[in-house]
């Protein structure tokens, strides 16, 4: 299903010093001491396969690159180096909520977030009721989502982005949403789609919802694979690793 | 001929996300307004009376031979399109960046959205604007303007300043992604550029020279085309609705094709 074929991701983090003048000028005067790119590599030649139906959990510390991994894999970055493959549709869950308006009620928002979901109007309009009723938020439909607390907006997001059985789903690190009757429930949906066959790519810091979840593991420490293979005996070595 | 089809195939696709974020953009821009959408229609009639007061009477600005009323309106209303519309889009980018970050979307849907919202406003102007028209039948002005079957040209003239427009768009959306600074430079010339277009004055009181490089600047001839059919009852010429044909498919190719070419790298500048 996802193939990722030795991707590497460079960033530029001299980037905005690049672009003042201030910087300009000081560069033209001071020609030795001119600051040097910094290119910072956020994925080292990542290679592995993703079959289908496969969950496979992404671990790693801060800034190891596991997101930039998922936006690499659902399109919003391009690798500098490397190709991905995907076949399927992708439901992306990177960060929920990203597409909401405040200024809008719930019920505009339902439409605006699933449509940059792309999902149709058709399929809008007849899952509407589904997609009430999972996020509990019935009684707030006409309320504009700035007024939402940050459990609820998670919930109705939570709710737009699951109600399609997506061939390919995304997540990072959504499962702690809401409180703890809607974690539940959450978790449930997640494991019913992952049963009927979604291959799932999944990011989290919590070691027992990988464990829980997961068929396989991919280790990333500084843009580079430092281990793939089963769930346990990863998991079991990162804890290791992370502890000392 | 495939590269055509899905390029149309990713528009269909993307087409129910257009209509959202200009309905949001409805929406938004109404929100706990009384008079609501009505603000669209009544925005250019009083914009429209304060400039007729200050410059026909104040300045006592006449353009000779035409209804001075009609003439002030049809050049705001069309230079107000370009400005807000050329405006909006080219800030809409960087605005959506948290989403452009998050979700993959092509990122042209949002100057093209801001475009034809704009656009969708303009539209509704239109009303007011025929009644003014409709007005100097029973008096209003000196002049008056008689509807005629050349109207049927003005579509066509409206869209190609929209092309114009969306080229505008795409080219300012892409480069302030880099320079941001593009947002302040830009407010100057477009005010720059509003009194070098001849929105509340005739070329006729500028300089010959002048009157020559007028015909260089785009808007100029967007309004001049629209100006002829409603002012003097005439069609323009072959050649100007040639000439604004390609100014609009000119200016969209030189904003998509910067834009397409670089739109990759926007994710870098966040």
């Amino acid at each position: 299903m996802i193939d990722i074929k030795h991707v590497s991701m460079k960033f530029n983090l001299g980037i905005e010093k690049e672009f003042s003048i201030k910087q300009a000028f000081v560069n033209l005067f001071n020609k030795k001491n001119r600051k040097k790119k910094e290119d910072f590599w956020a994925l080292k030649d990542v290679d592995f396969h993703v079959g289908k139906g496969e969950v496979v959990g992404l671990i790693g510390s801060n800034g190891a690159g596991k997101s930039t991994l998922l936006k690499v894999v659902s399109g919003v970055m391009k690798p500098t180096k490397g190709k991905v493959d995907v076949h399927g549709v992708i439901s992306p869950m990177i960060e929920l909520g990203a597409g909401f308006d405040g200024n809008l009620t719930a019920r505009e928002n339902i439409y605006l977030n699933g449509a940059i979901l792309g999902y149709s109007k058709k399929f809008l309009d007849s899952k509407f009721d589904e997609i009430v009723e999972f996020s509990e938020l019935k009684d707030f439909l006409e309320v504009p989502v700035k007024n939402f607390s940050s459990g609820m907006t998670a919930k109705l997001a939570f709710s737009i982005a699951t109600i399609v059985n997506p061939e390919i789903l995304i997540v990072d690190e959504i499962l702690s949403v809401g409180d703890i009757k809607f974690q539940e429930k959450s978790k449930k949906k997640m494991m019913e789609m992952i049963k009927g066959g979604t291959t799932v790519l999944y990011v989290s810091h919590s070691l027992d919802s990988i464990r829980d979840l997961c068929t396989k593991v991919v280790w990333l420490e500084h843009g580079k694979v430092v281990k793939i293979g089963d769930t346990n005996e990863v998991c079991d070595e990162y804890y290791k690793a992370q502890m000392n | 001929m495939t590269k055509v089809k899905a390029i149309f195939g990713n528009f269909k696709r993307y087409w129910f996300l257009m209509t959202q974020l200009i309905s949001r953009d409805f929406k938004v821009k109404y929100k706990r307004s009384v008079l609501g959408i009505l603000w669209s229609l009544l925005n250019p009639i009083l914009t429209m009376a304060v400039m007729a007061v200050v410059f026909s009477h104040m300045f006592r600005f006449q353009v000779e031979g035409v209804n001075y009323i009609v003439y002030l309106m049809t050049g705001i209303i069309m230079f107000n399109y370009f400005s807000q519309a050329s405006r909006d889009a080219m800030t809409s980018v960087v605005e959506n960046f948290t989403l452009i970050n998050k979700v993959y979307i092509p990122k042209y849907i949002f100057p093209v959205a801001k475009c034809l919202f704009v656009g969708i406003d303009f539209l509704l102007t239109l009303i007011p604007w025929v009644g003014i028209i409709l007005l100097s039948y029973v008096g209003l002005g000196e002049h008056t303007c008689y509807i005629n079957w050349y109207y049927l040209l003005l579509p066509y003239i409206f869209f190609c300043m929209l092309l114009f427009t969306l080229g505008m768009g795409l080219l300012l959306s892409c480069l302030s992604v880099f320079l941001r600074d593009i947002w302040h430079i830009y407010g100057i010339v477009l005010t720059l550029w509003n009194y070098l277009t001849p929105v509340f004055y005739s070329i006729e009181i500028l300089p010959p020279k002048l009157q020559f490089l007028m015909q260089f600047n785009p808007l100029y001839q967007f309004l001049t085309a629209a100006r002829t059919i409603v002012l003097y009852g005439q069609a323009p010429s072959c050649q100007t609705l040639l000439i604004l044909g390609a100014l609009g498919i000119g200016m969209l190719a030189i904003g998509s094709l910067v834009f397409k070419k670089n739109q990759d790298k926007f994710i870098y500048y966040i």
